[in-house]
Order: C-alpha cells, then structure tokens, then sequence
C-alpha cells in the first residue's frame, strides 16, 4: 500500500518519470480513477492526503524532565524583573554584578524566566568578569542549577569543586582563585606561605590574579609581600602590585604618595580667598617608578603635557584622606579650592583616588561638585566622572539629594545623574521587595 | 497652511499590509513624473485645524500611461486611475508618503484632472448628507468585473505552474533558487491576487527549512492547487467557504464593511499572546484573544512600517470587555475591535489538553483546509526528547516548532512543573508565545 512518502518521493522525481501512487486514507472511499493529467492527479491526491494527516494527527509521546527542587526564596517583584531585562540587554556587568549582589543579600531570586539570559551572559563575560557566573550560580540557585543540567552551553555552572589541594595543583585558574581566596579566608599565612612557594613557577597572568586574590583576602597582611614584588623584574608583576598597594589604606605606598602629592600641592590662604599652588613632579624618578608610576605617556591615554601626566597619576595614587587632614577642610571643600588651570588635572586624580580606596565621602563630594555646574570639560574628566556616578554610594543618588538638572546640562551629566538615579531605584526596588 | 501628516498617521490609512509594502518602492521621488500639493484653506471661514488641501500626482508604472492619482486631505478621499479597488491603493499610500517627508512641493494650483475631480468633491461635501467619496457605479463595477478576470486567469496561470513543478520534479525547483518563487508571486501581483503571491513568496524558504522540505513543499502546491480551484469555482462554493477562499487569494474586506455588516461579539475577551512578524519592510502585529464566556478565538491584526511602533493597545495577559466584529469567513477568526467597554480582570486562561487542541484543529479544518495557524493555550510541562516539546497529564506529547528555538525561558518558568501556556499551532509543532508562571503571572516568551 502506497503512502504519503511514496507520494512525496513520486513528487521529488517527478511525474514525468515515475507513476503516481495511490495512497489509501482510512474512512474515505478510494480515491478516483486517476485519469488526467499526472501532475494535477498527484497534487489533488497530496492535498486531500495534507488535511487527513493534519485533522488526523496524533499526540507523540515525550520523556519526562527531572523535577527541579523548590526554592524558597521569593521571586523580585515585576518591576525588579522588567528593569534585570533591561539591563540583561544592555549586557552591562558591573551594574548586573551589583543587582545580583543585592539579590543575594535580601534573599530574594531573580524570576525564572530570566535565568537563561542571565546564565548566557555569564558564560559569555566569565573570562573578564569571573565574579558574575559565581553570583548567577548563587541568585539562579537550584533552577539555575537545574536549567544548566539541559544544555552543556551552562556546564560551566556544574563545575565540580575538586577535592583537596588538587584544585591548587591541577586546577582551572578559575579553581586555583576559588581554593586560594577559600584558604586566605581560613588560614591568611597558609595562603602567603602557598605564594611565595608558587610564585617562581607561576605565569605572568597567575602572578596577577595570585597578588589580587591576596590583596583583597588578606588586607594589610599581604602588604610585605606586595611591597617585595615592587623589586620584581616582571614590570607586570610590578604595576599589579603597586595598584593593589595603592588601593590599599595605609599602605606605605599610599604614604609615599602622599608625600610626594604634597610637595606638589599647598593651600595658600590670601586675600581672595584659599586656593592651590601647583608644583608638578619635575620627572618621573626612580622611586615615582619603583611605585607603580610609569614615564612617558601611557598607551591609549590622551596626550597631555607630562607634568600634568605625573601629577594626576601621584594624586590618584594618594589616599584622598590625605587632603583632607592636611587642610582641616572637608572633601567638598577641598574640592571646590581654585588651582586655575589644574582644576582638570586634580579632579581626575582625586576621582581615580576616590573609586581606588572606596572613599564615598570624597566620591560624593565629586559628584556634588561636577553636578553643580563647575563641570569637567576634558575627556579625562567625563570619563572620571561616569566612573564616579557608577561607583558612589547608591543612597546617594536619593532623587532628593541629587541637584535639578538645568535645562542646557551637557549630556554627561545627564547620564551621570541617570546612573545615579537607576542605581539607588535598582536597589530600592529590592529593599521594597525585601519588607513586602 | 495644511499640517503635514507624519508618517504614522498615513500608514494608519493603509487597508492592509500588502498594499502597505507596495507603496514603499512607490514613495521616492523617482517613482514620480509629477507631483503636487495645494492648500485649499484660502478659505478664512474653514475650521480650525481641520485638514484642507489636495495632493497629486503621476505615477511611472507599469502601464505605458502613467496612473494619475489624486488625495483630496479634508477625506481623505482618493481618485487614481489605476485598476486597484483598494482605498487607499499604494500609489495613493505613496503619494501620501512622499509628502509627509516633505518631497511634494506646494505648487498651487492642481492640473485640470485633478482639478475636475477636486472641485466636484468641494461641491459634495457641501452636502452634507453624502459624506462618500464619489464613485462612478458603472465604472466601479467595470472595476471589479476587470480584476475578478485578472484574478480568474492568475488562478489559471498558477495552476498551470503547480502542475509543471510537480511535472518536473521538486528537486528542479530546489536547485533554482528564490527567483524561482519571486518569479511566480510577481505573476500573482500582477494578477491582483497579493494573498496567493505572499503565499508563494514564503514557498522560497522551505526548500532551506531542514528535513522534510520536500513533504512541506508538496503540501503547499498540492494546497495552492486546491486553494486555485476553489478560486475559480467560487460560485459553487457556500458563502462562508467563499469568503475565506476570496480572502486568502488576496481579496480584502474594508473595515467599514466588516464593522456594518459582522453582529459585533461582545465578551470579556482574554489577550492570550502576541506575534511580531517582519516581512518586506512590513510588521504585522498578530494578537490572539479568547471570550471568557463565548470561549471563541479572535485574531487582530496590526500592521506598521519597519521602525515605526505597532497597536500596543492589547496588553498580552489583560482582558478587556469588548465588542468584537468578525471579518467572514468558514473559521471566523480575524476581528476588528468595535467598541471598548473595560478593562477587566486578567489571570491565566483555562488550558486544554493535547488531544483537545488537536481535536479542535480538525474540526477547523474540515471547514478551512488551508487554516494553519491555530491558537492554542495548553495545561502542560516541557520537555527536550526526543524533541522539545510539552506534554499533558494522560502524558499526550506535542513537539514545540523547531523555528521557534530552544524557549529556554520556557523550561526555566516550568522546572519540570505543568504549567499554563499559549501559542499558535501549526503543522510542524507549537509555537509557544505566552506563558504563566506558578503564581499566575503572565510571561511573554
């Protein structure tokens, strides 16, 4: 007995080579005689043989999923969920970075449905943004888990922890950072002794994330180590460690700094008032390079006299603290001193400070001042200054609190105040959802 | 002066999406040999605001003379001497268009063809009793009588083609690529059939769409076949069958008819899911509702150009309470929004089985045979083998359409858990569009 496949293939070679079948369909008469053109007798027996298979279909059958396990964590209200989609399409991390954070703290879950982006976006950024696949794995929970069990795209989500020192021997570089920052928590001197044992054997890119692994575990302990690796013929190794010192509070770095920032800075009290007299580094000597400051322009920054150049990078590496202090004034007011055609210079460094040592009160007192009106005008400064916006205290951009935007505002003030404002509703939206 | 339109408020006056993308070529200044405008509010006493002023123009067509086409704005009523019935037809769209970007240039006084035809619309509307566009009954009919033979011996053409593709072989048609179908679909334009035309055109992507292609290629010649020869058997067939045949051939029913004649169906009526589709420069917005207490289907349809924003007005997991006029046909499912009373209440829709969306399938089959896109709101858990898909309680499985890709979020809303969802069945699987998480809230997929 012919079929509809017997009809399809008839159809594929042709009818001018080969005979059209007649398929039988059950509960109808068979069909007509077949006279006529082969070509229109096969059409009409394939249209009436298409809607008896599609009126007659039948359900197929289908294996069963696993069931995923509950989560007892309630879902972040509709409003949470729609600004994640939004910020799920922006693909921004640090912002998804700091929304997961915050999820996990208020013990919430993002909706389900938004699991899959968000673990798409994780395996797409975890080699620059290691931190997110960790906070997707721990804000997704059980169906997070569940979803990356059905496709091997999420197999990262089911690496397995291995056991012992073996993750420390054999290892990913991602298992080697999870068993090193676990054992800096546990045991700091293990985790040094573990180190400085490694160090010689390990590449450029390990000796990186050994140091920032330490830095943030450890805290002052890891300054000797860190002040050590400031002699290291590596000049990666160097700049890494000298970053790390220089985000460091009272680091001896940040102390070296702030002698040098000022020697290069003195309030002058006159009669129009308090202002700054610059005297910029007059080179890059050798104890400016031994501590991460590198002569000549950096590749990719934008050509500005080397003066100007040294003294933003020592002012960025000076623990904003250091103004303050010194000039018994506060930060907004250190802020708002004259220093005439430096004022571009120090806003920089003084931003690059502020988001280095996490120093909100001096982020805040940037913002304020940029959003006054007194507003940066180079590239460097709007580049600080979005920085800035992204790093503040989000309860600072409580709507009330943030200045009006004036009617000719430049455009990135606008997005600073708009990164502000999403920020502080971002984690509000939670905090309602927390106590609701 | 007369306000220039923007362009949503021209392509708003579009009677369908096909005559929408063939004014889109039309509107550019090369399309043109004249064009013109003239603001007719010299008149101090017109009303504010109100819209005044006439545009014209000659479109270079096909035809050896070029089609004259003339807006009155204060209608807007239209006047070109091409065959189309449509009001507006593309070169009117066109025209329209082409002025709302500020190409037609304000040039006083309009050509005597136009000015004839202008000047008698001035002297109507000062009746105000015949608010029509003026029509000539004997030529309207000349009109019609003109494109029913077009289309009848279109029909005749595309059944030839059917049967010489069969003839030769579907592998021929594989191998010749897309103008193998361009070809024919510009035939059936030509012919004023633009339904059987878009139809083919879309035949150019099965021979691409994986495993199987040639037994879907076949269905939709031996269905082309079929739908040809009720075409030109129209008069045999019962109103209702007649209706959908005329429609899907490419034949269209003015809202204004639709509205007058169609017993409007008031219900609260659930907004199931919603489809986005682009073609040629054209988005077609297909929104799915269910009367809450008729249980009837109702599909509404929007259309926009690329870029613009479509009817946004039925939200995906709303109802509202509302009259709803069907355009005929032997499934009636395209409707028109007549009148809006509320908006009520939404949650999840009762979902059916497997077994009871297939079965209603079948039923709408047996009344349109070319019917393939069917709503469906199941109660059912997904699945990946063998094939994705979502099966019931009595464990009746339907594959998801593989077009459709892998509805991960779908998967990650269920957990291995049943849930409500809705979608468009089609013969190759469930295109799943809305779904409702366990708390009841609804979730565009």
């Amino acid at each position: 007995m012919s079929t509809w496949h017997d009809l399809v293939t008839a159809s594929l070679i042709g009818t001018e080579r080969s005979v059209v079948p007649a398929p039988a369909i059950p509960g109808l008469p068979a069909t007509e005689d077949g006279t006529g053109d082969p070509a229109a007798v096969l059409l009409d027996r394939a249209a009436l043989l298409t809607a008896a298979r599609r009126a007659g279909r039948r359900p197929d059958r289908a294996e069963p999923l696993p069931v995923c396990e509950p989560d007892p964590r309630p879902a972040v209200s509709p409003a949470a969920s729609r600004r994640l989609a939004r910020m799920l399409a922006d693909a921004d991390a640090a912002l998804l970075i700091e929304w997961l954070t915050a999820v996990v703290a208020r013990g919430l879950r993002p909706a389900a449905q938004h699991l899959p982006a968000l673990l798409d976006q994780a395996r797409r950024l975890r080699s620059k943004h290691a931190a997110l696949a960790d906070l997707v794995a721990q804000a997704g929970g059980p169906r997070a888990r569940w979803l990356a069990g059905l496709n091997p795209d999420w197999g990262f989500m089911a690496a397995p922890t291995l056991p012992g020192d073996d993750a420390w021997r054999l290892g990913s570089r991602g298992q080697r950072r999870a068993y090193l920052a676990a054992l800096a928590a546990k045991d700091p001197d293990a985790a040094l002794d573990l180190v400085k044992n490694g160090w010689a054997a390990a590449d450029p890119a390990d000796r990186i994330m050994l140091l920032s692994v330490l830095a943030d575990g450890l805290g002052p302990a890891a300054e000797p180590l860190l002040e050590a690796v400031l002699d290291d013929p590596a000049v990666h190794a160097r700049t890494c460690a000298a970053d790390l010192l220089a985000r460091q509070p009272g680091s001896a770095l940040g102390q070296r700094m702030a002698e040098r920032a000022l020697r290069c800075v003195r309030l002058e009290r006159s009669a129009r008032g308090p202002h700054l007299v610059i005297t910029p580094p007059a080179d890059c000597d050798a104890s400016m390079r031994r501590d991460g400051i590198t002569p000549g322009p950096a590749a990719g920054s934008a050509p500005i006299p080397e003066q100007a150049r040294l003294l933003r990078e020592v002012v960025a590496r000076t623990p904003p603290r250091t103004w303050t202090d010194s000039f018994g004034l506060t930060a907004a007011q250190v802020v708002a001193l004259r220093s005439g055609t430096w004022t571009p210079v120090l806003f920089t460094g003084w931003a690059r400070a502020a988001i280095a040592q996490r120093d909100h009160d001096w982020t805040a007192a940037l913002i304020g001042h940029a959003l006054a009106g007194r507003l940066p005008g180079t590239a460097a400064e709007i580049q600080a200054l979005g920085q800035l916006a992204r790093r503040a205290d989000p309860v600072r951009g409580v709507p009330d609190t943030l200045p009006e935007l004036w009617p000719d505002a430049p455009p990135v003030v606008g997005a600073a105040l708009g990164v502000l404002r999403f920020r502080y509703d971002m984690l509000k939206e939670l905090d309602h959802d927390h106590s609701g | 002066m007369t306000e220039r339109w923007d362009r949503a408020r021209v392509l708003a006056l579009a009677a369908d999406a096909s005559s929408l993308r063939a004014a889109q070529p039309l509107a550019s200044g090369r399309s043109w040999a004249v064009t013109g405008a003239a603001d007719e509010s010299a008149d101090e006493s017109a009303d504010e605001g109100a819209d005044e002023g006439a545009l014209w123009g000659e479109c270079l067509g096909s035809a050896a003379t070029p089609y004259r086409t003339v807006v009155d704005l204060s209608g807007p009523a239209y006047r070109c001497s091409c065959p189309s019935r449509k009001f507006p037809c593309k070169h009117a769209l066109a025209l329209m268009l082409l002025w709302s970007d500020g190409a037609v240039g304000t040039n006083g006084d309009p050509p005597d063809w136009a000015a004839s035809w202008l000047a008698g619309r001035t002297a109507k509307s000062a009746d105000p009793k015949d608010v029509k566009p003026p029509t000539d009954p004997a030529a309207a009919l000349r009109r019609a009588e003109q494109r029913e033979a077009r289309v009848a011996s279109g029909l005749t053409e595309l059944d030839r083609w059917l049967c010489d593709q069969v003839r030769q072989g579907l592998a021929v048609s594989q191998r010749s690529g897309y103008r193998h179908w361009d070809d024919i679909a510009a035939r059936m334009v030509d012919a004023q059939a633009p339904g059987l035309a878009e139809r083919l055109r879309a035949l150019a992507a099965v021979p691409y769409s994986g495993s199987g292609w040639d037994g879907r290629l076949l269905e939709e010649y031996a269905l082309l076949r079929l739908l040809a020869a009720a075409g030109r058997d129209q008069g045999a067939l019962p109103p209702p069958l007649r209706d959908t045949v005329r429609s899907r051939i490419g034949f269209t029913v003015r809202q204004a008819d639709v509205l007058a004649s169609a017993t409007p169906v008031r219900d609260h009526w659930h907004v199931l899911a919603r489809r986005d589709l682009d073609q040629d420069r054209i988005r077609t917005r297909r929104v799915w509702l269910r009367g809450r207490r008729t249980g009837r289907t109702a599909l509404v349809l929007s259309f926009a150009a690329l870029g613009q924003s479509l009817d946004d007005s039925l939200a995906v997991g709303t109802a509202t309470d509302a009259d709803l006029a069907f355009y005929p046909a032997a499934v009636p499912l395209r409707a028109l929004v007549a009148a809006r009373h509320d908006t009520v209440p939404g949650g999840p829709p009762a979902g059916t089985t497997a077994a009871g969306l297939l079965a209603g399938y079948a039923a709408a089959l047996g009344q349109d045979p070319w019917l393939d896109t069917w709503p469906a709101v199941l109660e059912a858990t997904p699945a990946r083998a063998p094939v994705p898909g979502l099966y019931d309680t009595a464990g009746d499985a339907l594959p998801l359409h593989p077009g459709a890709g892998e509805c991960w979020p779908l998967f990650a809303l269920s957990g291995g858990h049943p849930l409500t969802v809705a979608g468009e069945w089609t013969p190759r699987g469930l295109w799943p569009l809305t779904a409702w998480d366990e708390g009841g809230r609804v979730v565009p997929l």
